[in-house]
Order: C-alpha cells, then sequence, then structure tokens
C-alpha cells in the first residue's frame, strides 16, 4: 500500500432542495404558484482516504448517501462543500485525464447500447477511451474468458440476460483498466450463483491491477469477501470506518451456537442456556440453535457438552446483516438522546 | 478510429436496428412531402399563377423546403430531456468526451441518414411532379449553403435549450410543441412566408424561423434581393450568437445543479 492516499474526501458535504407537495388536489392546485421546498443534507461532512489497492465497502440504509458520495467522487454532483480529491484530480473539473483513470458502474444504469450487442460498445469505448488495438485486444479477451461470456457478446444487449448483462457492463468499465473503480450495487438483482462469480472476478481484478475499488452493496456478503474496510454511512453522516472484524467485535453481543445430539433431549432443559431460534425433533439426532451472550459463549457451549450428549457443535458470528441493523439501531439511539437532551 | 466516428458509427447502426422502423419513418416523410406537393398543384389548377408565385415556381419552392428541413430541423435528441432528468447523461458525462461534440455528431448522423433518403425519395417525386429547375448564380448556391449550416446550428441550439429544461423538470413537452407549431407555420414548410401579409412577413424575419428553410429555398429560387441577403445574414449570425450563449448559459448552471437521478 502506497504512502499517498489516492482518494482524499474533506469535509464533504451534498445538499439538495426538494419540492414538498401538499397533499390531494387543492394541493397540486396550490402548487401552481405557491410552493415550498426542505434542504435534504444527502451527504454532511464526509471525510475519509483510501489507498492504492484498497476494497472499501460502503455500507448504509436508502437515502443514506452512498451513492451521492461516488457521484461526487466521479464528477457527476457538483459538493455543497468540501473538497474531493482523486488521483490528483478534482473529479468536478471533468478532465479527461482523469476520466481515462476511473469507472462507475452502477448496477440499474445501463451504458450498454440496448438494440446492439455488446461487442459494439466495446469498440464504441475503444475509440472513446483511445486504447491501442494490441491492448484492446488482449484485455477484451482476458475479461471475456474470466467471465466467461464469449457466445453472447455478439447477441443484442436487449435479449441478454440480467447477469449476461452485468457481465458485459463491467467489460465495457474495465477495458481501459481503470485504477479507480466505484461499483454501486454490481450485485443487484442477480441470483447468489451470479453474484459469487462477480465478487470472485472483483477480487481478481482487485488483486491483478492493484484497482482502488468502493463499493456499495445491500447484500453484506458482497461487503464480507471483498472488503476489508467498511464505512458506514448513516443519514449523510460517516458513523464507521474500520475493519469489517471491529464492527463485529463491536457490536456483535451475541455468538450462535449449533447443536447436534446423539440423543433425543428436551426444549424446555436446553433454554436455560440461552435463546433458541430453531428446535427440531427427529427422534434420533436432535438439532438446535441457540444465541448466547458473546462473552459467555464458551462457557455456555463447554456446560451445554457437560450436561447433554452432545453430537457436534459449532459457534458462530451472527449474520453481518444483523450486526450493521445493530449499528443503525445505536446510532438512532444516540441521535434522539441528543435531541432529547 | 477517432471516437467521434466511432460515435458517428455507432448512432448508424442503432438507426438501422429495426427495418420495419426504417421504412415507416421514410414512409411518413415520404407521405408529407406528396401531400404538400400536390395541395399546391390541385390548387393551381385554375390559375397560372397566384400568390405572385408561378405554378411551377411554387412546386419548386416546396420541393427545396422539403429536401432542406430534412437536413435542418430533423434532430436526434428530442428524446434529451429524459436523457438528463432520468440520469443517464450520467454515462456520458463520466467518459473523456466532449458532451457537444458528442451531442453533434449524433446530430451529424441523423441529419446524414435523412438527406440520404431524402434525396432517393425527391428522385421519385421529381418524375411525379416534374418541378422547374432554376439555374441558381453561384454566389446565391454558397450562400445558401451557409445558411443551411446557420440553420442546422440554430436546430441544434435549440434542442439543446430544450433538452436542457430536464435539469429542472422532465417535461419539455409543453414548449417543444410551441416550438413545432411554429416551425410549421413559420418555418415555411407547407406555404411560402412572402404569401403572408406584408407586416407580417417583416415580424417573422425577426424570429429565427424563416432561417430553418424558407430562407435558404427563397436564396436558390433568386427571390432575394442583396439587402435581404445582408440582412439575412447578419440576422441568422446574430440568431446564432445568441442562441449559442442561452445554450452555454443554461447547460452550465443546469450542469451544476445536475441531480444525477436514479441509482
Amino acid at each position: 500500500m502506497s504512502e499517498e492516499p489516492i482518494i482524499s474526501v474533506n469535509h464533504l458535504s451534498k445538499h439538495f432542495k426538494v419540492y414538498q407537495k401538499q397533499p390531494g388536489l387543492m394541493g397540486s392546485i396550490v402548487s401552481l404558484w405557491s410552493r415550498s421546498y426542505e434542504t435534504i443534507h444527502a451527504v454532511e461532512d464526509i471525510s475519509f482516504t483510501i489507498h492504492a489497492g484498497e476494497i472499501v465497502g460502503f455500507i448504509g440504509q436508502n437515502g443514506a448517501g452512498k451513492t451521492t458520495t461516488l457521484k461526487m467522487l466521479s464528477g457527476l454532483l457538483f459538493p455543497s462543500s468540501g473538497s474531493v480529491d482523486v488521483l490528483g484530480f478534482n473529479p468536478w473539473d471533468r478532465k479527461p485525464a482523469y476520466q481515462k483513470q476511473f469507472s462507475l458502474v452502477m448496477g440499474q444504469k445501463n451504458q450498454l447500447w440496448w438494440d446492439l450487442p455488446a461487442m459494439e460498445t466495446f469498440l464504441l469505448n475503444q475509440a472513446i477511451y483511445e486504447i491501442p488495438n494490441l491492448e484492446f485486444k488482449q484485455t477484451l479477451n482476458q475479461l471475456i474468458e474470466l467471465l466467461d461470456v464469449s457466445s453472447v457478446v455478439n447477441v443484442q444487449v436487449r435479449k441478454l440476460s440480467l447477469g449476461q448483462r452485468m457481465k458485459c457492463e463491467l467489460i465495457a468499465a474495465l477495458l481501459h483498466k481503470p485504477k479507480v473503480l466505484f461499483l454501486d450495487e454490481p450485485t443487484i438483482g442477480l441470483d447468489v450463483v451470479m453474484q459469487k462469480t462477480l465478487r470472485d472476478f472483483i477480487k481478481e481484478y482487485n488483486q491483478q491491477f492493484n484497482a482502488t475499488i468502493i463499493l456499495t452493496s445491500h447484500y453484506m456478503g458482497d461487503v464480507k469477501e471483498l472488503c476489508k474496510r467498511t464505512i458506514i454511512i448513516d443519514k449523510g453522516k460517516k458513523v464507521f470506518d474500520g475493519a469489517l472484524q471491529d464492527i463485529i467485535d463491536k457490536y456483535a453481543r451475541n455468538k450462535i451456537l449449533s447443536l447436534v445430539f446423539s440423543k433425543p433431549i428436551t426444549r424446555k432443559e436446553l433454554a436455560r442456556f440461552g435463546t433458541i431460534t430453531e428446535f427440531s425433533e427427529d427422534g434420533t439426532n436432535d438439532t438446535a440453535t441457540i444465541v448466547v451472550p458473546r462473552k459467555e459463549s464458551t462457557k455456555i457451549a463447554a456446560s451445554i457438552m457437560t450436561k447433554f450428549p452432545v453430537q457436534d457443535v459449532t459457534i458462530e458470528e451472527p449474520p453481518i446483516d444483523a450486526i450493521i441493523r445493530e449499528v443503525f439501531k445505536d446510532q438512532n439511539r444516540a441521535s434522539q438522546h441528543h435531541e432529547q437532551s | 478510429m477517432n471516437k467521434y466516428l466511432a460515435l458517428l458509427s455507432i448512432s448508424w447502426q442503432n438507426g438501422f436496428a429495426y427495418r420495419a422502423s426504417v421504412f415507416l419513418w421514410r414512409f411518413r416523410q415520404l407521405l408529407s412531402s406528396f401531400f404538400s406537393l400536390s395541395i399546391w398543384t390541385i390548387l393551381y389548377q385554375n390559375s397560372e399563377a397566384s400568390f405572385g408565385y408561378s405554378q411551377s415556381q411554387m412546386i419548386s419552392y416546396i420541393f427545396i423546403t422539403g429536401i432542406i428541413q430534412n437536413v435542418v430541423i430533423t434532430t436526434s435528441l428530442n428524446g434529451l430531456t429524459s436523457t438528463i432528468y432520468s440520469g443517464q447523461l450520467s454515462l456520458l458525462l463520466i467518459k473523456p468526451i466532449g458532451l457537444f461534440k458528442a451531442f453533434a455528431m449524433e446530430e451529424t448522423a441523423d441529419k446524414a441518414k435523412n438527406l440520404f433518403f431524402a434525396l432517393l425519395e425527391s428522385c421519385l417525386l421529381f418524375f411525379v411532379f416534374k418541378p422547374q429547375l432554376f439555374s441558381v448564380m453561384p454566389i446565391h448556391f454558397l450562400i445558401s449553403i451557409f445558411w443551411i449550416f446557420g440553420g442546422i446550428t440554430i436546430t441544434f441550439f435549440i434542442s439543446l435549450l430544450f433538452g436542457a429544461i430536464g435539469f429542472w423538470s422532465p417535461e419539455s413537452w409543453g414548449p417543444r410543441f410551441l416550438f413545432f407549431t411554429f416551425i410549421n407555420f413559420l418555418g415555411g414548410k407547407f406555404f411560402p412566408l412572402d404569401i403572408l401579409p406584408n407586416l407580417i412577413h417583416q415580424l417573422v424575419w425577426l424570429t429565427p424561423f424563416p432561417f430553418l428553410s424558407y430562407a435558404q429555398s427563397q436564396l436558390l429560387l433568386n427571390r432575394l434581393s442583396s439587402t435581404e441577403i445582408i440582412s439575412g445574414c447578419l440576422g441568422l449570425s446574430l440568431w446564432i450568437l445568441l442562441l449559442g450563449l442561452a445554450t452555454k448559459y443554461f447547460w452550465r448552471v443546469g450542469l451544476k445543479d445536475y441531480a444525477a437521478q436514479g441509482q
């Protein structure tokens, strides 16, 4: 990792003025001459730095400000205040030298020409990014092979499946080998197999080209598998910036014990050790899942093993989604407390 | 390939993706020119001359205007408002490509396509209506070419101005509809503007509409005096300047306000 950060964001804010319509027909009529507006603080005083080769996960609920931040880093949105520096450029200047070094992939926006085969968009991007022929062919073949889409690149885009289209979108975005990649919900709507394929590809791309990647996703699996570092945004503000494990350590209050018993046991007896979330009696191998306090998990597991005929036991962290929910609950509690005081 | 030529090429490819759509689009254009020429042929059946035009002059006027309008007022930027409002513009803004140059290439592709078909269709209409061929002074011919480029530039700027509405509102159909109503009436597609009462005719010359085909046709038919040609050159230049400045201003403000809607 180099010493100088590749992305520096300082006290970045973006405010939008949105029209508040009064309900009903009268509200619509009145709005013809009188309108009230509200200022939305989409991003509020966010600062962070990212070094070359890092994959950073951007997590937040809908409307938290993740995509708005990415759009400011790409030069699409003009910040209300603060500054951004990516690869030594101010993104808003929209200099071609900067645009040739980054890519923004939006899971719900299509850069492929809908009525033409994906290959035509690839050729157009070759011309736009001024990629020499030999380099273009090598990169294209490599990406086609990695994503296994050789049979679909000459088929009209509108006839491709969502997964095939997303793969082709990624190829179109990566042909110029960007040093910085902004991925906004790249796996949205994809099935689990395709999600895994894309994750593996992103990991491979990061390692092969030492690319710096910011990823937003609602699928915690994406973040867990790809990002060592996570930035959590809530209501436009940064609430956490650090290793994913740190969030788990800080917010995961429980652990999950999965148990398999060699002889039948009763639910009532087991309930004394924790909260039972699953209990199955099939007469031979009863199974159960219980949630226990994190700090006492080892002790409780040992007690259960001495008191019950345990055939197998595993101790797991709760799902990352549940931990993130805890983070947001904690934030809500903190902001309510702040408002009351 | 140069990036702008590549854009030109892909715009053509995209335009030819659906054969039925191409055929119906040209059939509509042919029918429109055919109706215009038929109406004037019928109107002149019982008289040699009216409205200050002989039958052959009028048919030639409608014929030439039809071809010029195919180049000047056609635009591929009709959907620009929704492209901006929906945030689809973002895909262009993040690429190392000049925004206006990219739009100009799309327009060029569309106009070249229109001109190609218009010339083919004109051959067919020529044999049906037999318009009279007038000898054109070379200087008038040259000036008319400049005026055609001027008209194309005016249409381009007006399309960009309508498109810029998308930075603030999803709907540009109202002003666009008004504009096309003016073009139909004041652009000279259905009748030459000098058949209007003199005062209205003079006022129309103060707007950009005569430069969208009427002025060029009149020049090619040798119906403009030297004074009118000079004032036409000045008027055209002024409109290009005004619309160019307005476009630059609204797009600069619009891009700062751009919300890049959608995910």
